[in-house]
């Protein structure tokens, strides 16, 4: 396999003692993209004056002080002859990418000469969109690094489709995080959140980022479990030249930063690091079905394991600071000493970058609200059954690494990726409750709750990676193993909300007692892939047949852990301070709060899982030109799928061998599916192609959709039920789904990188998969995971980059670019659902049995205004990014549906260079110009929206400077 | 409705009499053989459960449908701590019965296994808790009866005919009830105390002590006393039961709760300072609606160390008669919180205060409540309680 590397261009010059210095440079294919291996590189006045491109397309050559020429032929293509090549004293001249054309048949049997080295440094990417046949499209960490985004998520923005949901997630074109894919170097990495299939973004600082690729249609050498794309995130591993950055920035956001209002709780010593310190480790002797109660242990026992938890209960005000980001990158690569048996000159190179970002959010005004209809149907309103207001503070620790070897001859390469990324999260929060006794189901109370949380995240990842040539069979074989290890914890989430009523103390029957839940998620992933592409001739055009297999083993293990504080005999609070609850005073036997905690967990736990899921894959595609005109590729991809589980309900787990279940590493699916995949691109001329792709595609339950787990939302006291449970309209089975995808597009090419495009997809599901809430609850809200009938979608796409020269000469690098995407998904309600809607009808309603797809948003929107300098020293751009209302909860009768309302993000940002020798690199950028709400409302026929939950984000600047050292 | 509550304590004393009488009454096969036994699962066939053993609820004990289980006078059942999935209880799902008779001289006891009362403590005429105290609470879950009566609900599923139970997560289908046979009969209960339950599931998710779920007339539910539950005493969803001689006392949320309009009557009545409301009394969540009636009680509400958020709480849609209430020990702040709705009747509730209006939202006077001091209900009934007992009922 390429890896389409766009390495940052860097021409500085160093100074240092010494004679000759060196050029380097790669070499592709200006028609595929594709690099070129075995180019012959002549330099008449260098040192080593002829040399051949590498695997990767690179070469590398030695030579005096001064200008040199350069020649760089292939066999069918044009040669490039590069004219003064300045080399100066002990430095590397970096080339860049050169771009070779293909002679056509006009047979233009002359050398091309370029008098400037070209400074795009996204030819490869560009090409890539341009002539690849799968619908593909990327940023480079070249562009990355002139609009100066901080996160891959960030960045990922910047692809044409692309949305990001909580600010963590990636949706491409408006589908749902269910059916998007990430893969980190080619590889599945797991997900650090057991609710999301695909990873939180945010946690890939750009210094380690080389490039993100988004493939929008599939083709038989991907994973076949993604829909609405794969976005593939490429470390860094090899320099062109000795570099190191340090880099340093801070942002400023009015509400969030230097706030006296900021909310945070007493942490540990390490929380800086993203680590916890052990402040909120589980007490000794908490785990088991029995801990030390007033029942049958002596009361020292209860006194101190009561004592053993850590007292903090309440939030606290204390002013946030600046946010702060840090890099460190280095790296270099050598030419060998010695040469090998074929006469090749080894090179090595390393790459270590090391991040460290702090950044604060708080929100003043956040909102979570639960509102249902009235019974009669002439009544419009909604009518709330519980209000949450109130202030939340965060504080986020980033700290990332990652190391690189690179080891290559010219047809030999063997690469080795350490990364590790920790994250904490910590969380506090107040907030006001306010339960109406009038709604159905609640009894009424005012409550003030304090929330605090801890999330601490981290992901370890270390890829293997060969890669051979064999120029005399025309192979390419590239093998790749990445083992991960993921954690996820929850050490210690505490809530702790009075009731006030005529007296102020806990009522389990309003307010709830204080609880606190640990829960710790790990898993493993092993996934291994050999790949092998082999040049051929088709119909006298060059093709290629690709052809594979893999293997992806994971593992996961989840657990949570449940206590509930308890008052031995009745309560009486002198104030209601939090932080005073777990004073000793209080603490059982001391009368007259004597508190205790009882266990809500069993042994064995039934919110304890493990899970395994093994997918054995094989493909084969092939590449190949019909005409002149017309490429395709035609593949299929099988994969064999089996999960396994191992857990138990609660009636097994509280004793109920005979009638509860348990399963011991059973297995709960267990599939083998073909994807065929055929993907046509046919060049309507020079510079348009008219594109086609009909696939097929899987979208897969999460490991903790299929399970027993029942799991609390202590925030929202929301519940997600396991799939096996059954019920009346539920038989416990949930399936994959499957796809079918259709894709055609019309698109047009000018130079630097202008285009535009217009597509139109169709996606036909079976048994897509939806949260549904369970009809026969009505005290508490819960959620299952079903398959739901089937559903479908019509899609359109515009997408554009133009340049305004049109306009005016002086305007050529002021560019404009965005897609807009418009979707329309239907699915068939299931019957329990249209009833349910029927039954709640409004006088004057007509419901029908259709509706759009959860999660999908009916439009998405990018667009932008950027400007470079002609010397690429100083950019600017204005980028503007929404997504349409999107139904993100399926509300059933009594409880309307929850649609996320358009957020209107308007960013803009600045890159210049600056210093004698253009060394330091200054950003600025300001975010959420328009201060926009994060909004998600409910909505029924006639009614005013009710805000189901609510905060701002307010706007920020964020300025940094990167010196190059 | 009013004539279904004819049934007076004195016929039902009579009616007790002769059940315990039957010469069908089981007798323990091995007598004096388990003192303590541990269930675990749930009870499919018919089973009894004998005085002179110790029955321990090791988790949420299902008696499923086509099942009775029978307890004899003066057992004693202790259900395990635990919280949320760990929770204890006795659950009667609809279909199933529950003979839980006692006698004024030898009651059944639901406990937690924290408390130390035995059956022989029992022999001697003794209910009092002997090691906690009558406001220790949450430390196992509760009796929850349900049945095929009507249910006024609407939920997600629209106007349905049955729906789970509050406290028990959906995933165990026995927690459903609701049904269209208001005359189901799932047992009888008399002289049973349930003390110190409760326990949470989530917030406002809790187990009430006596939980009753769409219960029909053919069930006889009397003599009952709640003792300290960490939700309320009694909650009833829907159905026709009636229930007669309640004593409800340390409630940690309402005292006696309705909802899903139930069409029954409790009569004769003793309430002792519930944390939340005296009375939470909510309407039909549905098309379907029926009228209770509750009459005859005398309610304390505050002492020393408890004060209850309100004395009466009805919604704008509640169809209620009340009828005869005597409200004592009345704090400022403790309100009726409306007297508008036009389901809810009020008739001779008398409040120990000195101006009536201070008491009622609004500040408004009804001709139906007034201030006065005299009891209404008859207290005679209850000397087997604990409340009794120990002098809390005055």
């Amino acid at each position: 396999m390429r890896t389409f590397i766009a390495i940052a261009l860097l021409i500085s010059s160093l100074s240092s003692f010494g004679q000759s210095g060196t050029i380097r440079g790669i070499v592709l294919d200006s028609e595929s993209g594709e690099t070129i291996i075995g180019a012959a590189v002549t330099c008449a006045t260098c040192e080593n004056g002829n040399t051949a491109t590498d695997l990767d397309g690179n070469f590398s050559l030695k030579a005096a002080p001064g200008a040199h020429v350069i020649e760089i032929s292939y066999f069918t293509f044009q040669t490039l002859r590069l004219a003064g090549v300045q080399v100066n004293s002990n430095e590397v001249t970096v080339l860049g990418e050169l771009a070779l054309n293909p002679e056509d048949n006009l047979k233009l049997d002359e050398v091309l000469i370029v008098a400037e080295v070209q400074r795009n440094n996204e030819i490869a990417l560009l090409t890539l969109k341009k002539k690849s046949t799968a619908m593909v499209d990327g940023i480079s960490a070249a562009r990355i690094s002139q609009i100066g985004d901080a996160t891959a998520v960030e960045a990922a923005k910047r692809v044409t489709g692309v949305t990001v949901e909580g600010g963590k997630y990636v949706y491409i074109r408006g589908l749902g995080d269910r059916y998007s894919k990430t893969t980190l170097n080619g590889m599945d990495i797991p997900g650090l959140d057991p609710d999301k299939n695909t990873i939180q973004m945010d946690i890939f600082p750009t210094d380690l980022v080389s490039n993100i690729v988004v493939s929008k249609s599939f083709t038989a050498d991907q994973p076949a479990d993604f829909t609405g794309g794969l976005l593939n995130i490429e470390t860094k591993a090899f320099p062109d030249k000795k570099i190191a950055s340090f880099s340093l920035s801070t942002s400023y956001n009015p509400a969030m930063n230097l706030n006296t209002n900021y909310l945070t709780y007493q942490g540990g010593k390490l929380d800086f690091l993203g680590f916890d310190d052990g402040t909120r480790r589980l007490p000794a002797g908490a785990r088991g079905s029995s801990i030390p109660t007033p029942i049958f242990y002596p009361n020292s026992e209860v006194t101190s394991f009561v004592q053993s938890f850590n007292p903090t209960l309440g939030a606290m005000k204390q002013m946030s600071l600046m946010d702060l980001s840090m890099g460190y990158s280095t790296g270099n690569q050598w030419e060998g000493k010695k040469t090998t048996k074929s006469g090749e000159t080894p090179k090595m190179g390393f790459v270590l970058s090391l991040s460290y970002k702090s950044n604060y959010n708080f929100y003043n005004d956040v909102f979570y609200g639960e509102y249902q209809r009235y019974i009669d149907p002439a009544a419009y309103e909604l009518r709330y059954a519980t209000k949450q207001q109130g202030q939340i503070g965060e504080k986020s620790t980033l700290l990332g690494g990652i190391l690189g070897f690179a080891y290559k001859t010219n047809l030999k390469k063997f690469r080795m990726t350490l990364m590790h990324l920790q994250n904490g999260e910590s969380r506090a929060g107040q907030f006001w409750i306010d339960n109406d006794a009038e709604a159905v189901g609640q009894s009424g109370y005012l409550a003030f709750s304090n929330n605090l949380e801890y999330n601490q995240r981290s992901l370890t990842n270390i890829l293997f990676n060969g890669t051979t040539v064999k120029p005399e069979k025309n192979v390419e074989i590239d093998w790749r193993v990445a083992p991960t290890l993921s954690l996820s914890t929850d050490p210690d989430i505490r809530k702790t909300a009075f009731t006030y009523g005529t007296d102020t103390f806990f009522s389990a029957g309003a307010g709830g007692n204080p609880s606190r839940i640990w829960r710790y998620l790990q898993e493993v992933n092993v996934p291994f892939r050999y790949d092998v592409t082999k040049k051929y001739t088709f119909l006298d055009e060059p093709a290629k047949l690709l052809y594979g297999v893999g293997n992806a083993f994971k593992f996961r293990h989840y657990e949570i852990l449940f206590y509930d504080m308890q008052f031995f005999g009745g309560q009486s609070w002198s104030d209601d301070d939090p932080n005073q609850v777990l004073n000793p005073a209080n603490i059982y036997p001391n009368y007259p709060n004597r508190i205790y905690y009882q266990t809500g967990n069993n042994d064995p736990n039934p919110n304890e899982y493990s899970s395994n899921s093994n997918t054995a894959s094989a493909y084969v595609s092939t590449e190949f030109s019909l005409n002149l005109r017309t490429k395709a590729t035609l593949g299929l991809r099988a994969e064999h799928y089996i999960q396994r589980y191992t857990g138990r309900d609660q009636a097994y787990a509280s004793g109920n061998i005979t009638n509860g279940k348990n399963l011991t590493n059973d297995v709960v699916l267990n599939s083998l599916d073909l994807f065929p995949s055929l993907n046509v691109i046919y060049s309507l001329n020079e510079s348009q192609n008219l594109r086609f792709s009909a696939t097929r595609t899987i979208a897969r339950p999460s490991f903790k959709e299929l399970s027993f787990a029942q799991i609390i939302d202590p925030l929202t006291n929301r519940i997600f039920n396991g799939s096996f449970f059954q019920y009346a309209a539920w038989d416990g089975q949930l399936v994959e789904t499957r796809i079918n995808n259709a894709d055609l597009r019309w698109e047009t090419f000018w130079d630097r990188g202008q285009m535009f495009s217009i597509s139109g997809f169709f996606k036909d599901f079976s048994d897509p998969i939806e949260m549904v809430r369970i009809a026969e609850q009505q005290t508490s809200t819960e959620f299952q995971p079903r398959n739901v009938g089937r559903g479908s979608m019509f899609g359109a796409e515009v997408e554009w980059n133009a340049s305004f020269a049109g306009l005016s000469e002086s305007m050529e690098n002021l560019f404009f670019n965005g897609n807009v995407t418009f979707i329309d998904s239907r699915i068939t309600m299931s019957d329990v659902e249209f009833n349910s809607r029927k039954s709640y009808e409004r006088i004057g309603q007509t419901i029908t049995n259709t509706r759009a797809m959860a999660g999908q948003s009916p439009y998405v929107l990018n667009g932008g205004v950027s400007y470079t300098t002609p010397e690429s020293q100083t950019n600017f751009g204005v980028y503007y990014n929404v997504k349409g209302p999107t139904l993100q909860i399926v509300g059933l009768g009594l409880f309307p549906d929850v649609y996320s309302q358009p957020f209107h993000s308007l960013n803009f940002s600045f890159t210049t260079k600056l210093g004698k020798e253009k060394g330091i690199s200054l950003k600025l950028r300001a975010s959420n110009l328009l201060n926009d709400d994060v909004l998600s409302v409910y909505k029924s026929y006639q009614a005013t929206d009710k805000i189901y939950s609510r905060y701002m984000p307010g706007w920020g600047l964020n300025g940094g400077l990167a010196f190059q050292l | 409705m009013k004539t279904f509550f004819q049934i007076s304590a004195f016929a039902s004393l009579a009616a007790f009499a002769l059940t315990s009488c039957d010469p069908a009454t089981p007798v323990d096969p091995n007598p004096g053989d388990n003192t303590n036994k541990i269930i675990t699962e749930n009870i499919t066939v018919n089973e009894t459960w004998y005085s002179d053993t110790t029955y321990q609820l090791g988790g949420r004990i299902t008696v499923t449908a086509g099942a009775t289980l029978t307890i004899q006078p003066g057992t004693v059942i202790k259900g395990e701590a635990g919280t949320g999935a760990n929770a204890t209880a006795l659950l009667i799902a609809r279909g199933a019965k529950l003979m839980a008779v006692g006698t004024a001289s030898m009651p059944i006891i639901f406990t937690t296994v924290a408390d130390e009362i035995s059956h022989e403590q029992l022999m001697t005429g003794d209910f009092k808790g002997p090691n906690l105290d009558p406001n220790v609470s949450g430390l196992w879950g509760g009796v929850i009866i349900l049945g095929n009566g009507i249910i006024s609900a609407s939920n997600s599923a629209g106007d349905v005919s049955e729906v789970q139970i509050e406290g028990i997560p959906t995933s165990d289908a026995n927690g459903l009830y609701g049904g269209s046979d208001n005359t189901d009969n799932s047992g009888h209960l008399s002289y049973v105390s349930i003390r110190h339950g409760g326990t949470n599931i989530g917030a406002g998710n809790e187990i009430n002590g006596l939980s009753l779920g769409g219960i029909g007339s053919g069930t006889t539910i009397e003599n009952i006393e709640i003792v300290s539950n960490q939700d309320d005493g009694v909650e009833v969803w829907g159905g026709m039961i009636n229930i007669t001689n309640l004593v409800s006392w340390n409630a940690g949320d309402d005292a006696f709760d309705t909802d899903q309009a139930w069409g029954g009557t409790l009569d004769n009545f003793v309430i002792i300072t519930p944390l939340d409301h005296c009375f939470e009394l909510d309407g039909p969540e549905g098309s379907y609606t029926a009228s209770h009636t509750i009459k005859n009680g005398n309610v304390q509400a505050s002492s020393d160390d408890h004060t209850s958020h309100d004395l009466i709480n009805t919604d704008a849609n509640t169809p209620v008669s009340l009828e005869h209430i005597y409200i004592t020990d009345i704090k400022p702040g403790q309100i009726i919180n409306r007297v508008d709705a036009p389901a809810v009747f009020f008739t001779d509730i008398v409040l120990n205060v000195d101006t009536v209006q201070n008491f009622i939202k609004g500040g408004v006077t009804v001709p139906g409540i007034t201030a006065g001091t005299t009891p209404k209900a008859n207290t005679s009934v209850f000397s087997w309680t604990w409340a009794a007992q120990s002098g809390a009922i005055k």
